[in-house]
């Protein structure tokens, strides 16, 4: 991935496409993320928000145009179901985060009230604390991007405001964070930008006010009317 | 002579530690014990990679693999035999007839079954790791080594099909062993050699012996799993 140049946006996405078989998936996607903003992908199930998202990580090979941003290294990426490793959330954590020093790991323990699970199988915490680990394992290396697929899906209360708050921190802190959510509630307390994709198409990339206020596209407008 | 006879006998050695009797089973464990050890740690590794890797030649490495599980063992007996002879390429390090002949004839037996049985072991763990593995930008050596350790329960179960096509393997053994007594006798070859000559007991003593053999490798491997596995979590 080719380097941004760029102070404002920090990645930069030109003429994506993604093909499987005959079925073209993300259609001519150009877009910026704009550095240190969360970035909200919104869109229908099937819209492609998590493929683009994928796409713009790294994790799937663009059939034609590029993605220019920092390194997949300075990069995180949380997903909607995290995986964890047969290990403990102590050993996981190390896994997710290898420079992390034992009082580090130790107050990001404190900050996501998982300290009492340390010792406990990664696999047998509840989702909440599942999202909350795989979300201080990504912080905790300070990444310069953190993308979050859904992060609070079917997550109680206590365990979204948890993420959500840990969200505004890390960007306060500078991270870009650019993220997929169903919940528009949610999308207008965090959202700084907006990318609304509807059919493999991005129809709109507009701040969260303009977008939430007053959308561009028709497909736009649906989708808040049902949102 | 009826079945009792010499099962009573059997026992009678096996309780009396019959010195020729426990030579025979220590030689049959140490080989196929070095053996199995020397494929598993040859062939998991080789397994991750075959799991998590797309390369070119990889599918006809998977075909070559399966394919290779139906290996005859005389077959393999031969082909070692034709290496290590006189006349062959590794003649010079006069293995025909020892132990590490054997052991030699065992791996190469075991090497495509634990190859095969952990790639599918690590395919499914592979599929559930491959985009964190991505995103988390890791090196192979971290890859392969992450699944084999999440993947412990699932390898002893490898390990011990190993060690019984190993330990109950009779026809390699024989042909690059020889079957000598105090040098290569094993079980298998002498479960063979003394039922031809009409001696049951020490042959239903060494079958029986098999049988406890197998008996204990799967109570030990039923205890790792549960170890391992309060649902397979702890490392």
């Amino acid at each position: 991935m080719a380097k941004l140049c760029s102070e404002a946006v920090c990645m930069q996405a030109s003429a994506l496409c993604v093909q499987r078989g005959a079925k073209l998936l993300l259609k001519e996607i150009s877009a910026a993320i704009p550095a240190r903003k969360v970035t909200l992908i919104l869109g229908h199930n099937g819209a492609g928000k998590t493929l683009l998202m994928q796409t713009l990580h790294g994790l799937v090979t663009p059939t034609s145009g590029q993605v220019i941003g920092p390194d997949i290294a300075v990069q995180k990426m949380v997903f909607q179901t995290p995986v964890m490793l047969r290990c403990t959330a102590s050993k996981h954590f190390d896994f997710l985060c290898p420079g992390a020093s034992q009082e580090e790991k130790l107050s990001w323990f404190k900050r996501a009230s998982l300290v009492g699970r340390m010792q406990v199988p990664a696999r047998s915490l509840s989702g909440g604390e599942q999202q909350k680990l795989a979300i201080i394992g990504a912080l905790a290396s300070q990444p310069e991007v953190l993308f979050l697929d859904e992060p609070a899906a079917n997550l109680d209360f206590e365990a979204t405001a948890f993420v959500e708050e840990m969200i505004r921190w890390s960007a306060k802190d500078g991270t870009t964070i650019v993220m997929v959510s169903h919940n528009r509630a949610q999308a207008e307390r965090l959202a700084d930008h907006i990318l609304f994709m509807d059919k493999g198409r991005l129809m709109e990339q507009t701040s969260a006010k303009q977008f939430f206020c007053a959308p561009n596209s028709d497909a736009g407008k649906t989708y808040l009317n049902f949102a | 002579m009826d079945f009792f006879t010499p099962l009573i006998l059997a026992v009678q050695m096996l309780i009396g530690f019959d010195a020729d009797l426990y030579e025979i089973i220590g030689l049959s464990l140490q080989v196929s014990l070095v053996a199995v050890g020397a494929a598993l740690v040859l062939g998991l590794p080789l397994g991750a990679l075959l799991a998590s890797f797309q390369f070119i030649g990889r599918g006809p490495l998977i075909v070559i693999t399966n394919t290779l599980l139906g290996l005859p063992p005389v077959v393999v007996g031969l082909l070692v035999y034709l290496l290590i002879s006189r006349a062959g390429p590794l003649g010079f390090l006069d293995l025909l007839y020892s132990p590490a002949a054997m052991m030699l004839a065992q791996f190469i037996l075991v090497l495509p079954l634990s190859i095969a049985l952990s790639r599918q072991v690590f395919e499914g763990l592979h599929q559930d790791y491959n985009l964190l593995f991505k995103s988390l930008n890791l090196s192979w050596k971290t890859r392969v080594t992450t699944l084999l350790v999440d993947g412990r329960a699932a390898l002893v179960t490898i390990a011990l099909v190993c060690f019984g096509r190993a330990i109950s393997e009779v026809g390699a053994v024989i042909l690059v062993g020889g079957n000598i007594k105090h040098v290569t006798r094993v079980m298998t070859s002498a479960i063979a050699l003394e039922t031809a000559r009409g001696e049951l007991a020490f042959a239903l003593a060494l079958g029986l012996v098999l049988l406890f053999i197998a008996l204990v490798v799967n109570i030990i491997s039923q205890q790792i799993r549960q170890y391992f596995t309060p649902e397979d979590r702890y490392g």
